[in-house]
Parts: C-alpha cells; structure tokens; sequence
C-alpha cells in the first residue's frame, strides 16, 4: 500500500531492524490497525505521529508484545527482529521484553530503592557479583544523564524522586539490561519542559547504540529527535518517510492538513 | 408574602428538627460506645493484677489467672493466621492478577463475601463435623481450623481490594523488563500493595481473637494447663462464657478482665491497622 | 561494544534459554497455586452447607416439615420444633434492624453534613471501634449492666405505662425479667449500628457533589438535599447495607444468648424470655445427648445457614449494583 523506501542515497547503508509486514490488530471485533506495512532502520530514532486514537501507541505496544497481558486484543501478520518473527507462537515473551525495552507516558519507577530499580531487571536473567552490579548500575544511570544527582542516595526510594528523574529512572533501568531495541511511549508529556528538553538530548546520544521508536502527539519533538516519522490516522499507516521530508513536503493531502494544524 | 415566609420558615424548622435529630442520633452512638466501654474497663480493671498472667483457671470459688485461656487463645489465633493467610492471598492475587477478567473470579467473590458476613456459629459446626467428629474428640487444631476459615474471606478481600488499586502501569512496566508473572507479582504488585494487605492481615486478627462461637465445639474448653494441639484448648472467649454466666463472683470478675483484655487487643490491632493505611493514603 | 554483540555469545544465550524455561514452570506452578486457592473458597462454602445437610438429615426425615411449625422441644421426649427459634431470630433481628436503620442513616447524615470537620475523623473511628468490639462483651455487658438497669428501672415503667392498652399492654406484658426479646433486640441493635452507619456514610460518600450543589443551589436545606438527592441517589446502597446487618443481626450468637433467657417458647410479650436459633445451638450442642437431639441442633444450622445465605446474596447483589453504577 505504501513505500517504504526511502530515497536518498543515505539508506543504502540503512539494515531494517524491524519489519513490520502487513499487520492487523483487533480490540475484540474492532479492527485497531489495518495492513502496517513498516522498515524500521537500525540505530536511528523514528516516530509515531498522528492524532488521538489513531493507532501510534497501539503500534508501538505491538512490537514488544505488551498487549498479550490483556485477553481480547490480537495481532495478526508479522513483526520480523533481525528477520525473525516474533508474532510466532513460539516467541517466549520474557526473553523478547529483553531486547525491547520499553518506557511508558507515565514515569512508573517500581516500589523500590533507586539502585534495586535497575538491578532488578539485570538480576532476572543474568548472575553477576555485586561488584559488576553497581557498575552496571552506575554505567546505566549515566547513560541516562541521572547519576551525578542520584550517585549519594542510591537507596532512596525510585518514587522520591521528582517526575522528570523518575523518568529518566525508568531509562535507565531499561537500558540496564542492554536492549536492542528501545521503545519510547511519549516519554515526556507528562513532564516539564526542562525534564521533556533532557529526555530528547537523552534521545539523541542513545540513538548510537539503540534502534529508537517514540511515538508523540506534539508534532515539533517528532521534528527534533527522529530521523524517520510515520504518520498514522484512523488504524492506517498514511506515508512514512524522512523526518524533514514528512514535515516541508509530504505527499499525502492528510499528512499535510495534520502537519498544518487542520485537524488534531 | 407572608404565606411564602411561613412555607420557608415551615422548611427551616423541619431542617432543623432532622438535623437535631441527626445530632441526637450521633449523641446515641458515641454515648453506647462509651457506656459498654466505661463499663468494660470499671468493671474489668478491678480484677488486673499480675496474677491473672500467671496463673490458671481457677476452680469454682478459688482465686486464680487466666493464663491457659490466653495462650490458648494466642495459639490458636497464630495457627489459625499462619493456615489462613496463604490460601487468603493466593486466592486473592489470583483474582487480581490471573483472573481478573475471568467469570470464576466474579462467582468467588460473590460467595467469599457470603462467607466473610456467615454466622460464625455455622462454621463451628462445620468444622464439629468436619474433624471433631472423625476424630472423635475435641480439640485445639479443630478450633485452629475454625479460626482460619474466618479469616480466609478477610484476607481475599483485602488482597483483591488492595492489589486491584495497583496500577496497570507498574505491572506492564515490570512485564516490559522481561519479568515474568509471578515476580511481576511477588517484586511488584505485591510489594505496592503490602501495606494495604498487612492492614487486612491485622483486621483478620482482631476478628478472630474475640469469636467464642466456632471455638465452643471445636477447641471446647480446659480447665488446666495444656499446650496439645490434639486435646481441648481454653481460649479467653470460651472462659468468659463460662465464668461470666455461673454464679461464682471470682468467676464472673476473671470474665470481666479477659474481656478487658481482649477488647483492649482487638482496639489496639484496629487502631495500628487503621494507621497503616492512613499513612498509605497521606503519600 | 555494541548491545548486540555482547548478549549473542551463545554460551549465554543458552543460560537465558534455561531461566526462560525456569520462568515459565514458576508460572505455571503459582498460577495452579492462586487458582486452587480461589476454587478453595468455593469448596469450603460448598462442605459447610453439605456438612450441614448431611447432620441434619436425621432429624429432617423424621419430622419433615412440621419441623417448622412446632414449638415444642424436648429431649427427653425427644420432640423437637424449630418454631420458637426461628420465631426468636426473626423477631430480635427485625426489631433490632428497626432500630438501628434510623439511628444510622441519621449518624451517616450527621457525619456527612453537619459534622465539624476536625471533629469527623475521630468520630468516624469512634463509631468503627464500636463495630469491632467483639460481640462477647455486648454479651456480657448487656447481662451484667443493660438487663439489670433495664429490669429495675425501663420495664416497669414500661409496663405500667402501657396497662390496660389493648394489644400493647400484652405486647409488653411484664414481669419485668430485664433479659428477654427486647433486651437482646436493643443489644442486637447496638452491634449492628456502626454496620450500617460505615455502609451508609460509604454511599452518601458516592454522590457526585455536583448533584448536591445543584440542590443547595436551588435553596434546598440540608435535611431537603438529604431526602430528595442523597436519599434516593443511594438507596439501593442503602438496602444493600440494610440486608447486610440483617445478616448480621440473625447469625449473632454471642450478644443474644446472654440475654435472651433460653426459653423454647413463643411469648406474646417482648420482655418474655425466648431463644434464637445461634443461642439454641450454643447453649445446647454440647450437651446434646443422643443423635436425634444432635441432628435438631444442626437442622437449626442448617435454617438459619438458608436464611442468612439469602439475605446476604441479596445484600451483595444490590451493593454490586451501586458499584457498576459509580463504575467503580
């Protein structure tokens, strides 16, 4: 239905990570996402855009399978990692939540201390001394620019922080135990814009190592941190290119009336 | 003019008759609660003494204590707790977690709230048929078992109450990390709702401590020492039935203090349950 | 070094593997466990009423319905009649409902409306700590305080006052025993007043202030916004709380038979002594010689085991109503 080419010369050395092939999701009866057909590119960051209700977040949920918490919401079609599907039936979900991270609107740090955060998800599946524990832990909250102001209270509780450091809390146990691929469900608005301008610089060093997707409702941050943006409305992928061709000349009428604030 | 002033002044006077009345009703209330404690303590402190610590039940007309009944009562209260709380939990994290959606979880609530307000005189004799009479004689362990089934629908309903206020959010946050279900549960949810379900692990206690009905043919009575879990127990609640309906005044004034006692118990682990949940609240 | 890279050794990926595998049988294995304990709870109310069925068999089969009706109870004719129980039960609790209800809703008004508010949480606890006193001590206290106060200084006047008054002045015919229906009547109403009034105050709580406002709005007094909003708003909520201290009021044992007088017979006067089924059954299953009086005893259970279940199935089911409707 869509290309999903991009064409300029820069993608020649652009590898997919995530291939989403012809994929429908249903709500009970209702169909929610209608034939996504998607290449996410490695290492960059690309966004979700489009108005409420238009299957971004629903998307995003899909790749690391979240929604199988809850019965009456299924997938249909394929989402390949590293060419591998991972709809299958034999995908173990656990082991795939390791290499999908995934940080919510909402900062959610777990009942726990700062530093029992981020080892928590480590200890799961990996026995290591305490010794590389707290590197790892150190290595992580730097990574998410939070250590110099928590480094003294490692023990305080994850919730004693304020909003902005719970979120970045939540990165930084998400990247602990070194995903590949990271999930970003508008991370920041429910944050100030101070904290909202720290996450997108955040954003935009881990993109070295991690292949990025963050779905948002505020047009510009889509323009600031991603490489590539798709635009969604109604359950359909409507055109999916690179970020600044997306925002000065889209193809699509529909992109564009969204773009220019014609409808929201 | 003046026909609509005496309708509103007609308004104003019945208001304020029901609001008096309303005023007089939580007069009634508070002034109940503090006749029977007045009472309990006037006539229940006079009998204190360390004696009543010590020493045994006595026989009809000697001095003594009330020591077995009290342990009687703690043993059972611990066994009963210790059996109850488990099943309690893990019925009610089932039906927060596994099955919240699932119709079982609707037909076990509904029936876990009937059992939770029955007649706790039918649960002894449940448990009469149950283990007394297989048995063929009375014990402590049968009066355990009969205290854990009271507490069984407490703990459900707190649990589920409490683990149901856990946000979705913080469970698929803990999913996302790659945890299974169960450590979701046990490192997360259950860690979440912990103080919430101590409080209902509290009111189980208070509950039980001061049922005498499913004890009387169960755990019966003793009129002497005895820690077998396999032979009749005294408990304070049975021991203040018997003493305080015989004619004997040491009797009666022993069943005035084990009533200090226990109320005084069942109030204290109300008021540390109530504190629990106050100070979840004020975060 | 790259995140790929490093999890990719396939040394740890098989450790993974393992702990996946782990994982999943944990799962498995806790969720059999939760789910048991769930169906537990439906096993154990299953065996009390089989359990019940069972001892009470025979004594059902020998007297069948006229089980019901007979007032008599013998265990030396070994004759047995629920009817002066059953009889009891209802009537204490009935009269006990009828007091409380009243008083509560006016308390829950009290606490909601009129109440000061550095003065609302302590009296809220004060009305609580009332529910929690075991109901032993009601027992106690009505046998050794309430009856004595009552028999010395209400029912005589009582009675006096109501002589010669066709109807009432059987209704409370003396002698004044100060134990009896009424008094376990009243004492059954003071333990099932703080039921009401947390269930009230909880459902007046529901009303959505606008709706309230609106009435104030218009120059509704209190006690109008109370009978004409709240009031009507909640009362489904209201019965529910209602059926539930019904349910409590006939399953109550120890409260009643202190006071109730232990007399197998239906009195027309309140201050007669009688007996309720949970009293019959305290006060005689240990002492119960012979199989027939033992099954009686149980078949009592077995009534009030009946009674109660429908009357809380009710409760439960209103207050399920309220629930979806706040959508809570």
């Amino acid at each position: 239905m869509l290309s999903t080419d991009l064409n300029t010369p820069d993608t020649i050395v652009e590898k997919a990570k995530i291939e989403v092939k012809n994929l429908n999701f249903y709500y009970g009866q209702s169909k929610a996402l209608k034939d996504i057909n998607l290449s996410l590119p490695e290492r960059s960051v690309t966004a979700f855009i489009g108005p409420s209700g238009c299957g971004k977040s629903t998307l995003l949920r899909v790749l690391n399978r979240i929604y199988e918490l809850y019965p009456k919401q299924t997938a249909e079609g394929q989402v390949l990692l590293d060419g591998k599907n991972i709809l299958d039936r034999s995908q173990d979900l656990n082991l795939l939540r390791t290499k999908i991270g995934m940080v919510f609107q909402k900062p959610t740090p777990f009942p726990m201390s700062i530093y029992e955060n981020i080892a928590f998800g480590v200890r799961l599946y990996e026995k290591i001394s305490k010794a590389e524990m707290d590197n790892r832990v150190e290595q992580a909250l730097k990574r998410a620019a939070l250590w110099s102001e928590v480094k003294d209270k490692l023990n305080a509780s994850g919730l004693s922080l304020s909003g902005g450091q719970q979120q970045r809390l939540c990165i930084a146990r998400t990247v602990a135990v070194k995903p590949e691929v990271i999930l970003l469900d508008e991370p920041a608005s429910a944050l100030d814009p101070l904290s909202t301008a720290k996450i997108e610089e955040l954003i935009d060093e881990l993109q070295a190592d991690y292949t990025i997707v963050i779905v948002t409702h505020n047009m510009q941050q889509a323009a600031r941190v991603s490489r590539q943006t798709a635009f969604m409305y109604l359950g359909e992928l409507v055109e999916f290119d690179r970020t600044e061709k997306i925002f000065t000349s889209p193809r699509e009428k529909r992109t564009q009336d969204y773009i220019t604030g014609r409808f929201g | 003019m003046s026909v609509a002033m005496s309708l509103h002044q007609r308004r104003k006077r019945k208001n304020g008759v029901m609001m008096a009345l309303c005023v007089i009703a939580a007069g009634i209330g508070l002034a109940w609660l503090a006749l029977i404690l007045g009472a309990l303590i006037y006539k229940g402190v006079s009998g204190i003494s360390p004696s009543v610590f010590t020493e045994m039940t006595p026989p009809p007309g000697d001095a003594g204590g009330l020591l077995n009944a009290i342990y009687g009562s703690i043993v059972m209260t611990v066994i009963g707790i210790v059996v109850g709380t488990p099943i309690g939990v893990l019925a009610g994290t089932y039906m927060a977690e596994y099955g919240r959606f699932s119709k079982l979880t609707t037909v076990v609530r509904f029936i876990n709230d009937i059992l939770l307000s029955a007649p706790s005189i039918i649960i002894g004799l449940f448990v009469y048929e149950l283990m007394v009479r297989p048995m063929g004689h009375f014990s402590a362990i049968a009066g355990a078992v009969a205290l854990s089934i009271l507490v069984i629908p407490v703990v459900v309903r707190t649990t589920e109450d409490m683990l149901n206020l856990v946000p979705n959010a913080l469970r698929e946050a803990g999913t996302a990390i790659g945890a299974p279900r169960w450590v979701v549960i046990r490192s997360v949810a259950y860690r979440a709702a912990l103080s919430g379900m101590v409080t209902g692990i509290l009111l189980a206690i208070a509950r039980i401590s001061g049922e005498t009905a499913p004890l009387l043919f169960t755990a019966l009575n003793n009129q002497f020492w005895s820690s077998n879990l396999n032979a009749p127990m005294a408990s304070l609640p049975v021991t203040i039935f018997q003493f305080a309906l015989s004619p004997y005044e040491e009797w009666q004034q022993l069943a005035w203090t084990g009533a200090l006692i226990i109320t005084l118990t069942v109030l204290g682990l109300s008021v540390i349950a109530r504190s629990l949940t106050g100070r979840r609240e004020d975060r | 070094m790259t995140a790929v890279s490093e999890a990719a050794t396939s040394s740890a990926m098989r450790a993974r593997e393992a702990t996946v595998r782990r994982f999943a049988l944990t799962d498995m294995v806790f969720r059999a466990a939760t789910r048991a304990s769930a169906i537990l709870v439906l096993v154990l109310l299953g065996g009390v009423a089989i359990s019940l069925i069972a001892g009470s068999w025979e004594a059902l089969s020998k007297f069948g319905i006229s089980f019901l009706t007979t007032e008599s109870w013998n265990p030396v004719t070994e004759n047995f009649g629920a009817l002066a129980p059953i009889y009891g039960t209802i009537v204490t609790s009935t009269i006990a409902i009828v007091i409380a209800v009243p008083i509560g809703i006016g308390i829950a008004v009290f606490l909601t409306e009129l109440c000061p508010r550095p003065l609302r949480r302590p009296i809220g606890i004060a009305v609580e700590l009332l529910a929690g006193i075991p109901s032993i001590i009601y027992g106690i206290w009505g046998l050794f305080v309430f009856a004595p106060f009552l028999q010395t200084t209400i029912q005589p006047f009582v009675i006096w006052l109501f002589k010669g008054i066709p109807g009432l002045d059987s209704l409370f015919a003396g002698p004044p025993y100060g134990i009896g229906l009424l008094t376990s009547s009243l004492i059954l109403a003071i333990m099932v007043l703080p039921f009401i009034t947390s269930i009230t105050k909880d459902v007046f709580d529901t009303v959505p202030a606008v709706l309230k406002e609106s009435a104030y709005g218009i120059g509704c007094t209190t006690w109008e916004v109370t009978r004409r909003v709240t009031i009507p708003y909640t009362r489904v909520g209201i019965m529910g709380g209602v059926m539930l201290g019904l349910g409590r009021a006939l399953g109550e044992t120890m409260a009643v038979t202190f006071v109730i007088g232990n007399a197998h017979r239906i009195s027309a006067s309140l201050f007669a002594p009688g007996t309720t089924i949970s009293a019959t059954i305290a006060n005689e299953f240990t002492e119960a010689d012979g199989n027939l009086y033992a099954s009686s005893l149980v078949s009592l259970g077995l009534i009030l085991f009946i009674i109660t279940f429908i009357i809380l199935a009710i409760a439960r089911y209103m207050l399920l109503r309220i629930d979806s409707r706040t959508g809570a």
